[in-house]
């Protein structure tokens, strides 16, 4: 296996409608991948194509092939596809009638990660210092998560897709519901991962997608405009949409 | 300017507040009613009223309820299980495989069982259930309040169920959690209030039914029936009966009655409003 995430002409349609076009793209391991592109491009369809939460709107149609860690996404079960895929949304979503400590301990446990509770304790502790919010919580484990800022909440959810231990992890507009302090410390969060987890990371954002980005996918209207390392797309874009998308011109 | 929309503001806050306190003057009237009534036979009987069997008519001795009393809770949380399980499975089904052709049947079903008059299903329930074997008894109430009960338990679940954000079933999803595991560790945890509220909804209307138990529980009110195959008596057929008949003690009954089916239901709707905390989103 060359890469982490492999996709080939993927085309996905909802309703009859074609959504995504003809998608072919390959993620390394250990690497940012950024897939980046206006509202409505596209972005997050195809990120949760990938980990098949796609199959919760109805009449959605996929062909193509996906393949995550060598492993076919369109024919695996779901459920069991997902234990290897972390993800965190774009609204922070902590379950909101667990405490914070449960919140992570609930996808460590299982997910077979921990069994006893010295070794859930570890991995809460874990998790929680590779969101960088350790620090912030480690008082108050027992609290709701409502008694959070929208940054910690959202970190919260970094943790929690972290102590499943993925192989990949999806970050869908991360950033976007959290004030711009939080957001830098989650995107701290995430460059720090890498070594330890293959990341998808979608935003509209250039600015952020250079911050972070090892490689980039740039979409628009279900195409792919443009692909490669960051470096070379952000310097010398091929085509006139990716230099008018990097200016924020679109 | 400024001081006109203040006018106008404070002009519709009372006005609101003016047609709040209306429609709350019917429920306190019915409360206060009941209440002046009630606790003075409640008060001549003393606790006698909740152990004793109902007097002759021209008797001078109150009496009690106890035969009403017992089988209103007994048949009520017999049948309180039944509905909720069912409801809760009903329900389940119709939110998570909202297009299964099964689960369409379950709901369009449901909800035209609400629009069936319960007297309707009391008739139903005498041919199939009394009518065989050959009495009324407390099965044959359970069975119809079960009935009845239904389609409110399954409207107030599945709304319970819907009305969870989305994004936190993806989140379950996202971390490995199957269907049956999103329902129990995250949509039935998050809609407790809604749901517990339901079933005390549920409760309430059950221990209230009349129509229901008109040709099913079959009046029995010479002592307590625990046997559910034996007839037996509740609440509000008593009332009904009584308030009915000429004679002043049956309707000062009445009254006592319908106090003790106030103050059950009131207390059982303060505990669970205390016990369930809501989870804050």
């Amino acid at each position: 296996m060359m890469y982490a995430v492999e996709i080939e002409n993927l085309n996905l349609y909802i309703d009859g409608r074609h959504i995504l076009k003809n998608i072919s793209m390959n993620v390394s391991y250990n690497t940012i991948h950024v897939i980046m592109g206006p509202s409505g491009s596209g972005k997050t369809t195809l990120l949760r194509t990938i980990n098949r939460l796609i199959d919760l709107v109805p009449n959605a149609r996929i062909t193509g092939r996906i393949a995550v860690l060598g492993r076919d996404v369109l024919s695996s079960d779901p459920y069991i596809l997902r234990r290897d895929i972390g993800m965190v949304f774009q609204i922070p979503n902590p379950f909101p009638h667990m405490t914070i400590y449960e919140n992570v301990a609930i996808s460590a446990r299982l997910n077979g990660i921990a069994r006893s509770r010295r070794e859930l304790d570890e991995v809460v502790r874990w998790a929680l210092e590779k969101a960088m919010l350790w620090e912030e919580v480690r008082d108050r484990l027992n609290k709701y998560p409502h008694e959070l800022s929208g940054g910690q909440k959202q970190r919260l959810c970094l943790a929690r897709a972290l102590a499943m231990k993925p192989k990949l992890l999806l970050l869908d507009e991360p950033t976007a519901n959290i004030d711009p302090i939080n957001a830098r410390r989650l995107e701290d969060a995430i460059v720090s991962l890498k070594d330890e987890v293959t990341i998808i990371m979608v935003t509209h954002s250039p600015h952020q997608a250079a911050r972070v980005a090892d490689s980039v996918t740039l979409i628009y209207d279900g195409y792919i405009i443009e692909q490669g390392p960051a470096q070379v797309v952000f310097l010398h874009p091929s085509n006139e949409y990716t230099a008018k998308f990097l200016r924020g011109e679109i | 300017m400024y001081s006109s929309r203040r006018i106008k503001d404070r002009l519709f806050i009372a006005f609101i507040a003016s047609v709040s306190i209306l429609s709350l003057v019917p429920l306190f009237h019915i409360m206060i009613a009941i209440a002046v009534n009630g606790v003075q036979v409640i008060a001549k009987a003393g606790l006698r009223f909740f152990t004793d069997t109902p007097p002759a008519p021209l008797s001078r001795d109150v009496g009690g309820i106890a035969p009403a009393l017992f089988g209103s809770f007994y048949i009520t949380l017999v049948s309180l299980p039944i509905t909720v399980v069912l409801a809760l499975l009903a329900s389940i089904l119709s939110t998570e495989f909202p297009s299964n052709i099964i689960s369409r049947a379950v709901d369009v079903l449901s909800r035209s069982l609400a629009s069936v008059p319960t007297i309707v299903v009391s008739m139903v329930v005498y041919t199939t259930v009394v009518v065989p074997m050959r009495g009324f008894s407390a099965l044959a109430g359970v069975i119809a309040l079960s009935l009845i009960s239904l389609p409110y338990a399954y409207t107030a679940f599945s709304t319970a169920l819907r009305s969870v954000p989305q994004i936190y079933r993806e989140a379950a999803y996202s971390i490995g959690m199957d269907r049956w595991r999103t329902v129990r560790r995250v949509l039935l945890p998050v809609s407790r209030r809604i749901i517990v509220t339901g079933i005390l909804m549920v409760f309430a209307r059950a221990m209230g039914e009349t129509a229901a138990l008109l040709f099913t529980v079959g009046r029995y009110r010479m002592g307590i029936n625990i046997d559910i195959r034996a007839p037996t008596d509740a609440i509000p057929l008593l009332i009904f009966d009584f308030i009915t008949t000429p004679f002043k003690l049956y309707q000062e009954i009445a009254w006592g009655a319908a106090l003790v089916l106030l103050a059950a239901y009131l207390a059982i709707f303060v505990s669970v409003k205390v016990a369930v905390k809501e989870v804050r989103l």
